[in-house]
């Protein structure tokens, strides 16, 4: 009779948990917002969160509270060509998110904010003033066990304006190819990894897209974008991120380009060169998908891979 | 044996017979193991590369490995019932699923997706692409399904029961997927690339598609009525704790019953984690190991755009992987709790032809990016046009296979 009051107990049991699901600052200056700040503030009207997550599904299954869910590859992009979202289209968004001319736009995102970076390189690309970045983004604020909600929020239609694109911020091939050639000043960093800047690969497996040269823009210094972040996912401190970079020779007193692979992860070294220290730095958003493809660029392939095989 | 008791033998109101050592030894184990399950899943949550979503697949797994025992959830067996003997009772429990897990989804859409004209879809919701190839895969899992005598959740559920067929459909089912590999190579430019993937409310919205699901397997449910058996008469009986226990663990469950439960685990399944499905850590085991030897193209035309039980590759065990773990061992644990296992026996040709059926069942789900849990349950419910065409593809494939004697073989 005891066992079967067991057993019993511990099939509801199991549906019990498979139902239920087992589980477990201040504000910083200007640009980013810690996880403190922003649970205090997620009933502000004057505060509007954006997810920019790389993972489809993850936004749905829970967000941050009152957050709107921006998607890198359609809401970013134009899906067409090769290009940034149109102000056009970014206008229809950001009306949609309520986002108005006073708002302060917080953006976070899934591993390491990569792609809320890029949110926040878009945003401020369209002259939008008050863009930060929440510390840590989603994995952090998960780690310290702070809500999340499967709740949609519903905005009334807000009043901001995109401004024409700030061409300051972005890089053209043509730019780059400036630097290159010594006609433009300016610093490249590569922030893709040694195996990647070296040539001994042409991109990380299981990535799609590829280009069919191996190596880095010639005269880019290499500062692989996991060196601007803590363990817990957090930006270094200010002090630390200007002495990392200034130990390798970037130290603002040139512009500034930053680039990856696809042009997306690159955004998160020009927010802590650009937007924390305060440098002249544009993306070059073409990145290494462009170069590696482009015909009769300069390149600069240390470990000599050739593509198809020697 | 002969000493052992038999059940329902001993007289009402006599002192109930005592157990025999194997029974309570069978109780014991069955209740450790669910003990075991549920201390695994304790030590999942924060184990490094796993996670809740790992803790909680392997709990929906035993759940779902329950309730598929229990019920008799079992695609094939349901299906030749009704073609067979004529008897509906079991395609109540897949109607019933159906409808609760569509209201579930729509539920759950209505926060992941809310308007749904913009021509996106919901997150990794199981909506396929619709063509013949959909069609072929379909009969050809039906036509596995007869040969090896279950489809690939109910060989799952059934290795918990000890049915000797199921370790060669299963391992049938993994040659399955690598066939199923090549033939997508050659059909995705030609066929599946161009195919429309129709999701109901992207014309009907959510309540339009709801509506005429519902509607759809209701007037199911009434033509299934004329083929309902008899009920058997119950007396009304005193609940107690040997009622509940004979209830629940001796006697079969209620289809409708059944088809609840399996409609809500499906419902929490995608909200918490991902759809049902059975087959997207098998399929992934097959092209991790061709991809590792060599035989099989980088890269798969056109499979990472789609969302379905479709094959990655990879060295760990996914979520999906705790799921079907669960699943044999809920449905082991309770066999147990019932005193129920009981190895079937085993012949050559039995053998040969549920590895047979294996492979059929494979390449097809390969081809329909799912199997009757992934592509007909949670597509279905998911208001996909695919869930539609491949059940009743499968259906008819379990039909050929019963007018040609297949599962006698």
């Amino acid at each position: 009779m005891k066992l079967r009051l067991v057993s019993l107990l511990l099939i509801s049991l199991f549906s019990m948990f498979a139902l239920v699901g087992a589980s477990a600052q201040e504000q910083t200056e200007g640009v980013l917002v810690s996880a403190d700040w922003l649970e205090a503030n997620l009933d502000n009207p004057q505060v509007r969160v954006i997810e920019v997550s790389v993972n489809p599904g993850l936004f749905e299954r829970g967000h941050i509270a009152g957050a709107v869910n921006f998607v890198w590859h359609t809401d970013f992009v134009d899906t067409v060509q090769r290009d940034i979202v149109s102000s056009e289209r970014f206008q229809e968004l950001i009306q949609a998110a309520g986002i108005n001319d006073d708002t302060t736009v917080v953006l976070y995102g899934d591993s390491n904010n990569w792609f809320a970076a890029w949110g926040a390189w878009i945003f401020n690309l369209y002259g939008f003033e008050d863009v930060r970045l929440l510390d840590g983004g989603r994995v952090k604020w998960e780690a310290d066990g702070r809500p999340l909600t499967t709740d949609v929020a519903v905005f009334e239609p807000g009043n901001a304006i995109v401004a024409a694109p700030n061409d300051d911020l972005r890089a053209l091939k043509d730019e780059v190819l400036s630097i290159v050639e010594g006609v433009t000043p300016g610093t490249l960093v590569d922030i893709r990894g040694p195996a990647e800047y070296n040539g001994e690969i042409f991109a990380p497996e299981g990535v799609q897209e590829l280009a069919v040269r191996a190596g880095h823009i010639p005269g880019a210094i290499n500062v692989p974008w996991g060196q601007n972040v803590s363990e817990d996912g957090t930006f270094k401190s200010v002090e630390e991120l200007r002495d990392l970079y200034a130990g390798l020779g970037i130290d603002g007193s040139t512009p500034i380009v930053t680039y990856c692979r696809i042009g997306e992860r690159a955004a998160l070294t020009w927010f802590v060169l650009n937007q924390l220290l305060g440098y002249d730095v544009a993306l070059y958003d073409g990145s290494w998908t462009e170069w590696g493809n482009a015909v009769g660029v300069p390149v600069e392939n240390p470990a000599g891979t050739v593509w198809g095989g020697v | 044996m002969s000493e052992t008791t038999v059940e329902g033998s001993f007289q009402e109101g006599a002192a109930p017979p005592r157990m025999s050592l194997r029974q309570q030894a069978a109780r014991w184990s069955g209740l450790l193991i669910l003990l075991g399950a549920l201390l695994a899943a304790y030590v999942l949550h924060n184990a490094p590369g796993f996670g809740t979503n790992a803790s909680l697949s392997l709990l929906l797994g035993v759940v779902l490995g329950i309730v598929f025992q229990r019920g008799r959830f079992c695609f094939f067996c349901i299906f030749r019932d009704f073609i067979q003997f004529r008897n509906s009772a079991g395609l109540f429990a897949v109607l019933t699923a159906l409808a609760v897990g569509s209201v579930g989804y729509a539920l759950i859409f209505g926060a992941f997706l809310p308007n749904t004209f913009t021509g996106r879809l919901p997150p990794d919701a199981h909506i396929g692409p619709v063509s013949w190839v959909l069609v072929a895969a379909g009969v050809a899992f039906g036509i596995g399904m007869s040969l090896s005598g279950a489809c690939i959740s109910g060989h799952l559920y059934r290795l918990g029961e000890g049915y000797s067929r199921a370790p060669f459909a299963l391992f049938g089912s993994l040659v399955g997927f690598g066939l199923g590999f090549f033939t997508w190579q050659s059909v995705y430019l030609g066929t599946i690339s161009s195919a429309q993937v129709v999701w109901l409310p992207a014309t009907l919205g959510y309540g339009g598609a709801l509506a005429l699901q519902l509607a759809v397997l209701t007037g199911v449910g009434v033509y299934l009525l004329r083929f309902l058996p008899p009920l058997p008469a119950r007396e009304g009986s005193s609940v107690t704790l040997k009622a509940i226990w004979d209830r629940v663990i001796l006697q079969r469950w209620n289809p409708l019953i059944t088809g609840g439960l399996v409609g809500i685990i499906g419902t929490v399944a995608y909200l918490r984690i991902e759809p049902l499905g059975v087959t997207s850590q098998l399929s992934s085991m097959t092209r991790t190991a061709m991809d590792s030897a060599g035989l099989l193209a980088d890269r798969l035309n056109g499979l990472d755009g789609f969302t379905g039980c479709a094959a990655v590759i990879a060295q760990t065990i996914t979520d999906n992987g705790w799921l079907i773990g669960g699943l044999v061992v809920g449905s082991f644990a309770v066999v147990l709790l019932a005193n129920k296992f009981q190895l079937s026996r085993l012949t050559l040709g039995g053998g040969i032809s549920a590895a047979l059926g294996g492979v059929l069942m494979g390449w097809g789900a390969m081809l329909a990016l799912g199997c009757t849990v992934g592509t007909l349950l949670s597509g279905i419910s998911a208001f996909a046009l695919s869930g539609w065409v491949f059940g009743i593809a499968v259906f008819i494939g379990v039909w050929l296979g019963i007018r040609f004697k297949l599962n006698r073989w």
